[in-house]
C-alpha cells in the first residue's frame, strides 16, 4: 500500500451519476503516468479526489500510502498538484505566492528563497516574479501553477491537464518543463486529452472510460499489444474502381476513400501483415506513392479501447 | 479545541517537507489576508468612510449653529450610535466574499490541495478580518474620544465600553458574513445579502415585532443598540408605547446582558455553521 498514488474501489457519484466506478488504478515510485480517456471519464474527477478537493461516495485515495480523505493534512504535505486551471490571488506576485504557498508547507525563508529562484528559472518566469500576477496570460499563469507544485519538491505531482488552453507555444513550452520533470525525481500523474503529448511525456499509461480503468501499464507494451494499425495510402492511380477489391484484402477492415488517390483503412496484425497490404495492393495494379501509419500507436490503442467500451 | 502538530513526511527530495502546525498556518493564512485588505484597498476604503462618519458627526454641529454637549459621555454618544453603519461595511467588505470567493474565482484550486486544514483557513481568513475591522473601530472610536477630550476636557470611559460593544457586534456581523459566505454561489450575491440583511432585513423584522409588541432581543441589530445606548447615563430602561387601539406601538430598549449574549451566539453559531459548511463544500465545477 506505500506506491506514491493508489485508488481503492474509488466511487464518486453526482446526483445519481456515477463519474467514477470502483476505479482501482496504480502509480509505482518514479514513473511518468499519462491518464487518458475521453471527456466525462472521469479523469478530473479521480484527480479531485486524490487532491481533497472533492470526497470520494465510497472506496479510498491514497498518496504514499496515506488515505486522503481520513487524513488529508499528511498526504496532501508531500504531494504537489496542478488541478484545471487555477486561478492566483491577483493582488500577489509569483514570489509571494510562492512564499504563501510554501510557507504553508512548512518551507522555512532560506528554501523558499532558494526554490522560488529554482522554480521560476524551471518555467522561464523569472523576469515576472515580481509583478502582480492580476493581468497575467494563462499560458503565464499556468507556468506559475507548475511552479507552486513543485516548490516544495514533493515526491508526488498530479498534473491535470496542464496543457489545456494553451496557445501552441505555451503547450511546447510547458511539455519541455514536462520533459524536465520527466528526469528527476517524481512520480507524476498527468491527465491528458493529448495522446501524443503523453506519448512524448510519460513512460506508463492508464486509460479509462465511464469511470473504470480500460487499461494500464507502460506506454511500450500496451501499444505492442495492440494489434490494429490505422494505414493512409496514395496511389498514382484513382481508386474509386478498386476501393472493394481493397476492402477485401486479408486482415483490412474500416476502408475509407479519402480523396480519387487516398484511403485509409485498418490493419490487423503486425509488420508482416503490413508487407503483405502492400504486396497487395500492388498485385492489383496500384502503384503505390506513400505507405504510413496514421496517427500515433497510443491513439490507436486509444481508440481501439474506447471503441470497444462502448 | 485547537490541535498542534507537526506532520512530518519522508522524502526523497532535498527540501524538508513538514506541514506546520495549525496554530502557524492559522498565522500565515492571516498575514497573507491582511496583505490582501492592504493590497485591493479595502482597509483603506474603510478607514477613509471611518474619517469621513467622524468628520460629517464633527463637523455639523457647528455648521448647523448647535454646539457639542460639554459631557465627554454624551459627546462620544452620536459617534457610538452611528458605529453600526461601519460594521455592516466592515462585515460587507470582509467577511461576506471570503469563503465564496475561494470557489468563485478558482484560487481553491491552488489552496485547498494544500495540507491545511479548511478550520485553519477560515480560522485565519477570520483572524485577518477581526484584525481589519477591530483596527478601523480603533480608529474610529481613538479619534472620537481624542475630540471628546479635546472639546469637552473629559475622558468618557463609558466610550471605551461601547467601543468593547461595538467589536462584540463586529465579530458577530462577521461571522454572519463568514456563514453567508460559505453558502453562497457568487460573491456578489454574498455581499448584497449580508448588507441587506443587517441594513434592511432585520430592522425590518425589528419594525414588524415591534409592532406586534414582541421584543426582538434576539435581533442581533436591535442587540447592537446597546453600542449606543451605553453611552447615556444612566442607561435607559424600560420600553415606551405610542398610539392608541389599533395604532399603538411599542418601543424597546435592549439589555446590556442579554445583548451581549445574543452577540455571543450570532458569533458561534454563525462560525461553527461556517465551518460546517465550508468543510463541505466541494471544488466540483
Amino acid at each position: 500500500m506505500n506506491e506514491p498514488i493508489r485508488t481503492v474501489n474509488l466511487t464518486k457519484n453526482f446526483n445519481g451519476f456515477r463519474a467514477v466506478d470502483s476505479l482501482n488504478i496504480v502509480v509505482k515510485k518514479k514513473s511518468f503516468m499519462g491518464f487518458l480517456g475521453p471527456n466525462g471519464a472521469g479523469k478530473t474527477t479521480t484527480i479531485k479526489i486524490l487532491t481533497n478537493l472533492l470526497s470520494p461516495s465510497s472506496g479510498s485515495a491514497y498518496i504514499n500510502g496515506i488515505d486522503v480523505t481520513e487524513d488529508p493534512k499528511t498526504a496532501l504535505t508531500n504531494l504537489g498538484t496542478v488541478v484545471e486551471t487555477p486561478e492566483f490571488y491577483p493582488y500577489l506576485t509569483p514570489k509571494e505566492t510562492l512564499a504563501y504557498l510554501g510557507e504553508l508547507n512548512g518551507m522555512n525563508s532560506e528554501d523558499i528563497r532558494r526554490r522560488t529562484k529554482e522554480v521560476l528559472e524551471t518555467v522561464k518566469m523569472s523576469d515576472w516574479a515580481g509583478k502582480r500576477i492580476g493581468k497575467f496570460s494563462k499560458g503565464m499563469k499556468q507556468r506559475i501553477a507548475i511552479a507552486q507544485a513543485i516548490l516544495h519538491e514533493p515526491s508526488v505531482v498530479i498534473l491535470d491537464e496542464p496543457t489545456i488552453g494553451l496557445d501552441p507555444r505555451g503547450m511546447f513550452e510547458v511539455r519541455e518543463i514536462l520533459a524536465e520533470l520527466k528526469n528527476e525525481d517524481y512520480t507524476v500523474l498527468m491527465s491528458s486529452h493529448l495522446l501524443n503529448e503523453v506519448q512524448q511525456v510519460c513512460n506508463e499509461v492508464t486509460l479509462i472510460n465511464r469511470g473504470q480503468v480500460l487499461r494500464s501499464g507502460p506506454i511500450d507494451e500496451l501499444t505492442a499489444s495492440i494489434n490494429l494499425r490505422r494505414l493512409e495510402v496514395r496511389t498514382i492511380q484513382e481508386t474509386s474502381g478498386v476501393l472493394r477489391k481493397i476492402s477485401q484484402l486479408e486482415a483490412v477492415s474500416d476502408l475509407e476513400s479519402l480523396g480519387p488517390r487516398d484511403f485509409v483503412l485498418s490493419l490487423t496484425g503486425g509488420d508482416e501483415s503490413q508487407a503483405d497490404l502492400l504486396a497487395g495492393l500492388q498485385g492489383l495494379g496500384l502503384r503505390v506513392v506513400s505507405f504510413k501509419e496514421s496517427g500515433v500507436a497510443l491513439e490507436n490503442l486509444y481508440m481501439s479501447l474506447i471503441n470497444e467500451s462502448r | 479545541m485547537i490541535e498542534i502538530t507537526e506532520t512530518v513526511v519522508q522524502s526523497s527530495k532535498k527540501t524538508v517537507v513538514a506541514a506546520p502546525s495549525d496554530i502557524t498556518q492559522i498565522g500565515i493564512v492571516a498575514k497573507y489576508d491582511v496583505l490582501k485588505y492592504l493590497r485591493n484597498r479595502r482597509l483603506l476604503g474603510m478607514i477613509a468612510i471611518a474619517a469621513l462618519v467622524v468628520l460629517l458627526i464633527t463637523a455639523l454641529p457647528p455648521l448647523l449653529g448647535n454646539s457639542y454637549a460639554d459631557d465627554a459621555d454624551a459627546f462620544i454618544n452620536t459617534y457610538a450610535s452611528s458605529v453600526n453603519i461601519l460594521v455592516i461595511i466592515g462585515a460587507t467588505l470582509f467577511a461576506a466574499d471570503a469563503i465564496v470567493s475561494e470557489f468563485q474565482n478558482h484560487t481553491g484550486y491552488l489552496l485547498f490541495p494544500k495540507p491545511v486544514k479548511k478550520w485553519v483557513l477560515l480560522a485565519g481568513k477570520f483572524l485577518a478580518s477581526m484584525g481589519a475591522m477591530f483596527l478601523v473601530l480603533f480608529i474610529y472610536y481613538g479619534v472620537a474620544l481624542i475630540l471628546g477630550l479635546a472639546i469637552t476636557g473629559g475622558f468618557s470611559v463609558l466610550g471605551v465600553e461601547s467601543l468593547l460593544l461595538a467589536m462584540l457586534y463586529a465579530v458577530a456581523a462577521l461571522s454572519v458574513g463568514y456563514l453567508i459566505s460559505s453558502i453562497m454561489k457568487g460573491t456578489t450575491g454574498a455581499q448584497i445579502l449580508t448588507f441587506a440583511l443587517f441594513l434592511f432585513i432585520f430592522s425590518i423584522v425589528t419594525r414588524l415585532l415591534t409592532m406586534g409588541n414582541v421584543e426582538p432581543w434576539f435581533i442581533v441589530s436591535y442587540a447592537s443598540g446597546v453600542i449606543g445606548y451605553t453611552t447615556q447615563v444612566p442607561y435607559p430602561t424600560g420600553g415606551t408605547a405610542t398610539g392608541e387601539g389599533p395604532f399603538a406601538t411599542s418601543s424597546y430598549i435592549p439589555d446590556i446582558g442579554v445583548s451581549v449574549a445574543v452577540m455571543v451566539a450570532y458569533a458561534l453559531v454563525s462560525l461553527v455553521l461556517a465551518h460546517y459548511f465550508f468543510k463541505r463544500r466541494e471544488m466540483a465545477a
